[in-house]
């Protein structure tokens, strides 16, 4: 290794690093075959985090551009053409070393590679993709690799990069094509959806159909695909963004929408607010995705009685209708099924399960709750057990929603309970 | 009162052989004390010298059937990994308790010994994960051939809960974990256990390493900085075992003026 590699490395790793997406998805289990050459495995869950930055982030993979040079020109991106960022690009083979040693010392799960468009789309992909062939079939890893696609480039390489890849991935970026129009003039929204559609189309072929001599099809990006919005660069509301995802949920069958807060980025565009979007903004997004994939919310209830068509940014969601839906508390936590108990602000997916377990023997009391770990303050406005029910004045109060509020600032980490 | 000691760690077998043994004499947890090596308390009430049992497991199993649900026994073998010196004494009462109190103890979410025994396994877990994830080998040399080395101080005893996790993962390369308990060699096909280990043969550095902190540093966006939210995760008692560690003071101290730097060119300067 070099002095030269390290600077190229430095580049595309700092270049990188404005992707929200970190982790690495569930892809089933797999592992290299004995007295070969092979190395790596998937333990069959999420991937493991290996370091966290100061950021609060996970660094899962090893996360880089191919090369930051790129023949675009969108505004929000800090490698666009017009930007006078310091370039690099990584041979092929620098790559697959880099992805080798990091790997071998136990610091990362796999490689997460995406690059900047050089000469046209499908050379660019074709690059991508040979990096992740010769990771597979040459040295026989079975790490995590994660490409993002280029959209414009010819459906046979997509084809061929999913049989090497675990996800596939294509950032919407923007929401709306009038936002891509104004902010990414090369990229056109029926292009990433058509692209989406083939992939998911093919996702799905190579799951469940089998040869006409009765073989499986190989693996096609097993962790399914995925994709990223950013989030205030352009005038897009959170109910543009969430019926965006909820539709992306539906047709392409994502496994995660990731919602990146514009960051200030150097060199930036004059087209740009100045101001980053605010983290919590982000933070809420994403707790409102999580109610709309696992706990049964509809959008118009996540957005019924917001402001602009914006998310209370002081509440996050769950609450934020529990607030707005008094009517429906106390739960009897005692007596209320599944769903019902998914509702209470506090109550998350493992707690109701406990809660369902406990009182199969006997009624739940407050002190249970306790030895259950629940956040007692905040569920006390919305529970009722055997021994106690919240007056109605703690329910009903005008100032409850003023009580429960968090400060803006407040570092915010974990998911929606 | 008899007194158990169980001399090897984390000293599960050890543990069920005693365990069947002190069943089958139908002795109640409060005869028994629990010792480990090196635990110098006495039990002021025993009034004599240790009584070991000295019985083979099988010589117990064939006096005494013992059945107990498959999740406990798996229960016990991560909670008698932790560090914690009660923790045979927990898993004897439980079992005691699952014979003779209730054979549905574990569903028992609320109860006390259940309780504390699933938080000391949730530790456990947690702690063995870390190891997964934070463990970082070394290259050097060995015999003409690549050789890896690791040097991790667990919480817990977690090392064997992760033998399986390493020996598949890196498969194919020749490497040694060594922790202050106990050393894992691996040459691609056997694994050889040795106990208190000289971390001696662990590299002074290694050519990767730098790359790895080069990465850390620029993959890191300072217009983000939560701390907390890294803390969680990493919480500072794991530090010690991660060379990217060092960076994080210096990464905190200039995120601020590196952000507003950053706000700045985008504002076409000050």
């Amino acid at each position: 290794m070099s002095d030269k590699l390290m600077a190229k490395l430095a580049v595309l790793s700092d270049a990188a690093k404005y992707d929200a997406s970190c982790a690495s998805g569930t892809a089933g289990k797999r592992q290299a075959k004995k007295g070969g050459k092979g190395i790596g495995s998937l333990t069959g869950g999420t991937g493991i985090c290996h370091s966290f930055t100061p950021d609060g982030r996970c660094i899962s993979l090893l996360k880089i551009l191919m090369t930051n040079y790129c023949i675009y020109d969108c505004h929000y991106c800090i490698n666009r053409v017009s930007s006078d960022v310091k370039r690099a690009r990584f041979s092929v083979q620098e790559v697959v070393d880099l992805t080798l040693n990091f790997y071998k010392r136990n610091y990362i799960e796999g490689l997460f590679l995406s690059s900047g468009i050089i000469q046209s789309p499908d050379y660019t992909m074709e690059s991508m993709m040979r990096i992740a062939k010769t990771l597979r079939v040459e040295h026989g890893f079975r790490g995590y690799i994660h490409l993002k696609t280029i959209p414009n480039a010819a459906v046979e390489l997509q084809n061929e990069a999913g049989l090497y890849a675990d996800r596939l991935s294509i950032n919407v970026e923007l929401p709306t094509q009038a936002g891509l129009t104004q902010y990414a003039p090369e990229k056109d929204l029926r292009v990433i959806d058509d692209a989406m559609a083939s992939m998911k189309e093919k996702i799905d072929e190579h799951k469940n159909s089998v040869t006409h001599t009765g073989k499986r099809l190989p693996r096609f990006s097993p962790g399914g695909q995925s994709t990223q919005m950013i989030i205030g660069a352009d005038g897009s509301n959170d109910k543009t963004i969430l019926t965006s995802s909820v539709n992306l949920y539906d047709r392409h069958k994502l496994r995660r929408v990731y919602y990146s807060a514009f960051s200030p980025i150097e060199h930036a565009s004059q087209l740009l607010p100045l101001k980053p979007a605010p983290l919590i903004r982000e933070h809420r997004l994403y707790q409102a995705d999580w109610l709309l994939r696992f706990y049964d919310f509809k959008l118009d209830e996540i957005l019924q009685g917001t402001q602009n068509d914006m998310l209370d940014m002081q509440h996050d969601p769950k609450l934020a209708w529990a607030l707005r839906n008094r009517h429906v508390f106390p739960v009897d936590l005692n007596r209320a099924d599944k769903y019902l108990l998914l509702r209470v602000p506090g109550l998350g997916a493992r707690t109701a399960q406990k809660i369902l377990a406990v009182r199969r023997r006997g009624q739940l009391r407050w002190a249970d709750l306790a030895k259950l770990r629940l956040p007692l303050q905040k569920i006390k406005p919305f529970v009722s057990v055997a021994d106690y029910r919240p007056s109605s004045k703690l329910l009903e109060a005008d100032q409850l929603g003023a009580r429960m509020a968090q400060p803006n600032q407040l570092e915010l980490f974990g998911g929606v309970v | 009162m008899k007194t158990i000691t169980i001399t090897s760690v984390p000293g599960f077998n050890e543990w069920r052989a005693a365990a069947r043994v002190a069943l089958a004499d139908n002795l109640h947890p409060s005869q028994l004390l629990w010792r480990t090596p090196g635990c110098p308390q006495s039990d002021l009430f025993t009034g004599g010298a240790e009584q070991p049992i000295v019985q083979s497991p099988a010589d117990s199993a064939n006096r005494f059937q013992i059945k107990v649900p498959p999740r406990f026994i798996s229960l016990c073998e991560v909670v008698l990994c932790h560090s914690e010196r009660g923790r045979f004494e927990l898993c004897y009462r439980l079992l005691w308790r699952l014979l003779h109190e209730n054979r549905d103890l574990l569903g028992h979410k609320t109860d006390s010994d259940v309780l504390k025994a699933t938080a000391m396994a949730k530790a456990v877990r947690r702690d063995a994960y870390k190891m997964s994830a934070f463990l970082r080998f070394r290259k050097t040399e060995h015999q003409e051939q690549e050789y890896f080395v690791a040097w991790y101080e667990p919480e817990h005893y977690s090392l064997e809960l992760k033998l399986d996790f390493f020996k598949t993962r890196f498969k194919n390369m020749r490497w040694s974990i060594l922790t202050p308990y106990r050393a894992a060699h691996w040459n691609t096909k056997t694994l050889r256990l040795e106990d208190n280990p000289v971390p001696l043969i662990y590299p002074q550095q290694d050519e990767v390493e730098d790359y790895w902190l080069s990465y850390y540093q620029n993959t890191f966006n300072p217009a983000r900085l939560k701390v907390k939210a890294m803390q969680s995760q990493m919480p500072k008692k794991y530090w010690h075992n991660l060379p990217e560690a060092e960076l994080i003071e210096g990464l905190i101290r200039d995120a601020e003026p590196r952000a507003r730097a950053m706000l700045n060119k985008t504002d076409g300067g000050d």
